[in-house]
């Protein structure tokens, strides 16, 4: 099998690869989270996991949806079992340093409350297309849906989005 | 095709609506103005999306990720351990065979996690957007600089700084105003497909990045004259 991070040169260039793709990383943790605490905790088991099976990875381009893939599971075996407490998600995104907060327009900070309030079941599969670039073939075979139930998650995804934050626009088919 | 049936499919996919929808959007101009709308929603939601990303250098203490998993044995604890020391240890092996970080490099790489901005567009940046960016930079910014397309502040080496997005003949240009970062002189680079310039300007220096085959000389020139520095 070819093993592209096999040996000395290949740990060199898997801990390249995670170091290109750790923003993405960190920002997929913090949307299933909605937390930067957590999601820096998930991004830190994720690439220790990620590093002990980095030979069983066999192409560079796989390891984004692979880091993905563990980075979810990650998420939910270390988190999901949690009972945390109920946060209004107004406090989750205004619980950005304000020093960050404040470089930030109000508009995107208003979408970043309602895309923290959209269900993960809408949530996900939009970060994956607008942020990662995945096709909606790939998404669904992330999420393990059909191609038919992602279209249709998106598509209520930005509706909600755009009824909440963009009422003046043209009116959605329903 | 029927407007409805466009609207669904632009709505989960609006950038890859499809030859059969595009060709139905040219003569529907409600459809147009929708999809335009929901690529100009797309991109709000973009930048939404973008969180800012903490420092990579960030490795928590073995401490707190013994925490973080409290029901892992012993011998597991100490495999995960031995893992974050590998970690650290090739992560210091690159920090020690590659180029140190510089100005250059930082810049590059900034731009990097703002890849949307580099749109070739005749569309101006909003200008209340654009005045918000200029008045936390201090700093004015006269007409002749031609279309700002683009305007955010950036937080940059600690300090947040105007990131602007200049159009030329030859494609956009990027625009940080770096009132904190003295240069000793102009500095030319070459980094990863860019080239760029950092020139001293007021009581920091202006650095102008653009893709490699683009005369920097002109805009750098058109840049420098237009950015009026405001007092501290």
């Amino acid at each position: 099998m070819n093993a592209p991070f096999a040996g000395k040169h290949g740990e060199t260039a898997f801990a390249r690869l995670c170091d290109e793709l750790r923003p993405d990383l960190f920002r997929f943790a913090y949307w299933l989270a909605r937390d930067r605490e957590v999601a820096e905790d998930v991004v830190q088991e994720t690439l220790l996991r990620a590093w002990r099976s980095r030979e069983s990875l066999a192409e560079s381009k796989a390891a984004k949806p692979w880091l993905l893939t563990i980075a979810r599971r990650e998420h939910a075996r270390l988190y999901e079992r949690k009972r945390f407490e109920t946060v209004p998600v107004d406090d989750l995104v205004g619980s950005e340093s304000p020093e960050l907060a404040a470089v930030e327009e109000q508009e995107t900070l208003d979408m970043r409350r309602a895309i923290a309030a959209l269900d993960a079941d809408y949530r996900e599969p939009l970060v994956l297309q607008v942020l990662m670039g995945f096709s909606t073939a790939e998404i669904a075979s992330q999420l393990g849906l059909t191609q038919a139930a992602v279209l249709t998650r998106l598509f209520r995804a930005r509706q909600k989005l755009r009824r909440q934050l963009a009422p003046g626009l043209d009116p959605d088919p329903e | 095709m029927e407007c409805l049936e466009f609207r669904r499919i632009v709505g989960a996919d609006p950038q890859h609506p499809g030859a059969e929808a595009l060709e139905h959007a040219a003569g529907c101009s409600r459809c147009t103005r929708f999809l335009r709308q929901t690529l100009v929603l797309d991109e709000r939601i973009r930048a939404a999306l973008a969180v800012p990303v903490p420092p990579s250098a960030r490795i928590r203490h073995q401490s707190s990720t013994a925490t973080l998993v409290p029901g892992m044995d012993r011998r597991r604890w100490y495999a995960l351990a031995a893992s974050i020391v590998a970690g650290v240890l090739v992560g210091t092996l690159l920090w020690v065979s590659g180029p140190r970080d510089s100005l250059a490099q930082d810049l590059v790489a900034h731009l990097a996690h703002e890849p949307q901005a580099l749109v070739v567009t005749e569309e101006p940046a909003n200008a209340r957007t654009l005045g918000r960016v200029l008045d936390r930079g201090d700093i004015r910014l006269r007409p002749e600089v031609g279309t700002v397309s683009y305007a955010n502040s950036c937080l940059f080496r600690r300090h947040v700084v105007p990131h602007l997005v200049v159009q030329t003949d030859d494609g956009p240009v990027t625009v940080m105003v770096l009132r904190h970062e003295q240069p000793a002189g102009r500095v030319a680079f070459s980094e990863e497909g860019y080239s760029g310039t950092i020139v001293p300007a007021g009581p920091g220096s202006i650095a102008v990045i653009g893709p490699a085959n683009v005369d920097l000389e002109q805009v750098t020139t058109r840049v420098l004259s237009a950015v009026e520095w405001r007092q501290d």
